[in-house]
């Protein structure tokens, strides 16, 4: 089968909250934008039960609620949605291209937007068990096919303790694995003092998963090891949650985006990561609180950072770096002084040698992404651009009417 | 390369999943299944695990809140 290619201005590769908003600010600012998903639009955020922390929900809200809301939000912008995995991507240069299954996406800008996944045990018996058979990640998902049994819960971290308690509504008792010693859980403070007085939680402490065990069918007990005494604990249940935190799904993006060792993208406090045009945001990037309310945060800079990165490299590109007459670029900030005296010298130049040199002013006050895309040095400076290339650049002191012309090869008649 | 039908309309985790083994396993390379849901639960766990068996898989949203999933078995 022949691969299709679409042409998108920005495709953003996941659809989490991150995404989401990314989406939201492209499609408001009128970008072609195309959103992949792997499978559930909402991202890890529909795996929790309550978000009781995201500001504008007095009453707290559903994780899948309040994403399919983002969702909603994205497509009155004209977002285009596709639920599809991304087989590979190759970032280098102006177009990007995302290739899935039957698809290569063609795009100026790629938003990184593709989380994380959830960590497993690495424990003996586990792939046989994994989804369906009795190992699960998602509490809202499987919570209600567990009514009056027994579930053991991997972990103490918010996500396993929220989780747990919410598991409780259905379940007869939930068994809590904690690797700390007794009384020390890795989640906030009010969640666990819920949690210790939840008469349906019964917690084994110092424990960590040492093998599952069941036959063909499905998952019977799991076996804890204590990690102080060695002790090995057979526990039977139902079915075991696990909450031990997340791996960041960054593969595909190994040797072309700088990655910390952890496999978090590195990227900047405009999202830009190493690779022109392509930007990171939410539990993707290396950062200090992974949450619906950063994930936002991160998704409307991406965002804006892609729409103006699109307009900078058109003006560079069409009005800048191209042929036609030489070229004098002006890098000025409005809101300063020295920058402001020396406008009338390129006012002159339009004026009286409007046949030998073109004049183009970059504002920087507002946005000094097309300054940073010529390299240019710090405002005020002139950049002298011949055959669509910097031939020159003068600081403050050397900006003059003879220095521009002479810098751009005309004859200054002198 | 025959098409088949599933249909788990109405049906909770772990159905879904349970249904697509059971029918996949009946299936021979490059027989198509085309899964109806609408429970979002199972969005998460029949991708996921068929494309952890490496079959190809995509997913259309044929309403709000009702989804396609279409995957190709390939060995």
């Amino acid at each position: 089968m022949e691969k299709k290619v679409e042409q998108y201005d920005v495709v953003i590769i996941g659809g989490g909250a991150a995404g989401l908003t990314a989406g939201i600010y492209c499609g408001r600012a009128r970008l072609k934008t195309l959103l992949i998903e792997k499978s559930l639009v909402g991202g890890l955020a529909t795996y929790t039960s309550e978000i009781e922390n995201y500001p504008g929900f007095p009453e707290g809200s559903g994780g899948t609620e309040l994403m399919e809301l983002f969702h909603k939000q994205a497509k009155r912008f004209g977002v285009k949605f596709k639920l599809t995995d991304v087989r590979s991507v190759k970032l280098e240069g102006e177009t990007k291209v995302v290739e899935t299954f039957r698809t290569d996406y063609h795009a100026k800008v790629v938003i990184v937007a593709s989380g994380g996944k959830p960590r497993l045990t690495g424990a003996a018996g586990e792939d046989k068990y994994l989804y369906d058979k009795g190992i699960s990640f998602c509490a809202t998902c499987d919570a209600a096919a567990n009514t009056d049994k027994t579930v053991l819960v991997v972990g103490s971290g918010d996500a396993a303790i929220e989780e747990g308690m919410f598991l409780t509504k259905f379940a007869k008792k939930v068994i809590v694995s904690v690797m700390h010693d007794e009384g020390t859980m890795d989640c906030n403070e009010i969640a666990k003092n819920q949690a210790l007085a939840n008469e349906k939680m019964e917690y084994v402490w110092n424990t960590v998963v040492e093998e599952f065990k069941g036959d063909d069918e499905h998952l019977r007990s799991v076996v804890l090891k204590n990690v102080k005494t060695g002790e090995l604990i057979d526990t039977p249940v139902d079915t075991c949650f696990l909450f031990i935190g997340y791996l960041p799904n960054t593969e595909i993006f190994k040797g072309q985006l700088d990655l910390t060792k952890g496999g978090y993208v590195l990227v900047n406090e405009r999202m830009e990561t190493n690779m022109p045009g392509v930007f990171a945001a939410g539990d993707v990037c290396e950062k200090f609180l992974k949450q619906v309310a950063t994930a936002v945060g991160d998704g409307a800079i991406a965002g804006y950072a892609a729409e103006k990165y699109i307009a900078e490299s058109e003006i560079v590109e069409h009005q800048i770096l191209c042929g036609g007459k030489p070229r004098v670029v002006y890098i000025w900030n409005a809101i300063d002084e020295r920058s402001r005296e020396l406008l009338p010298v390129f006012e002159a130049l339009e004026n009286n040698n409007a046949d030998d040199v073109e004049v183009v002013r970059v504002d920087t006050y507002k946005s000094n992404g097309i300054a940073r895309m010529l390299n240019a040095p710090a405002a005020p400076c002139a950049l002298l651009v011949r055959d669509g290339a910097v031939v020159k650049q003068l600081s403050c002191d050397e900006i003059n009417a003879e220095n521009i012309l002479t810098g751009c090869g005309c004859d200054t008649g002198a | 390369m025959a098409e088949f039908a599933l249909d788990c309309l109405g049906e909770a985790c772990p159905v879904p999943l349970m249904k697509t083994e059971k029918k996949m396993a009946e299936m021979a390379v490059g027989d198509v299944l085309v899964v109806n849901i609408d429970h979002s639960c199972a969005m998460k766990n029949i991708p996921e695990w068929a494309r952890k068996q490496g079959h190809n898989v995509e997913i259309e949203e044929v309403d709000d809140g009702e989804w396609e999933v279409i995957i190709e078995k390939t060995k």
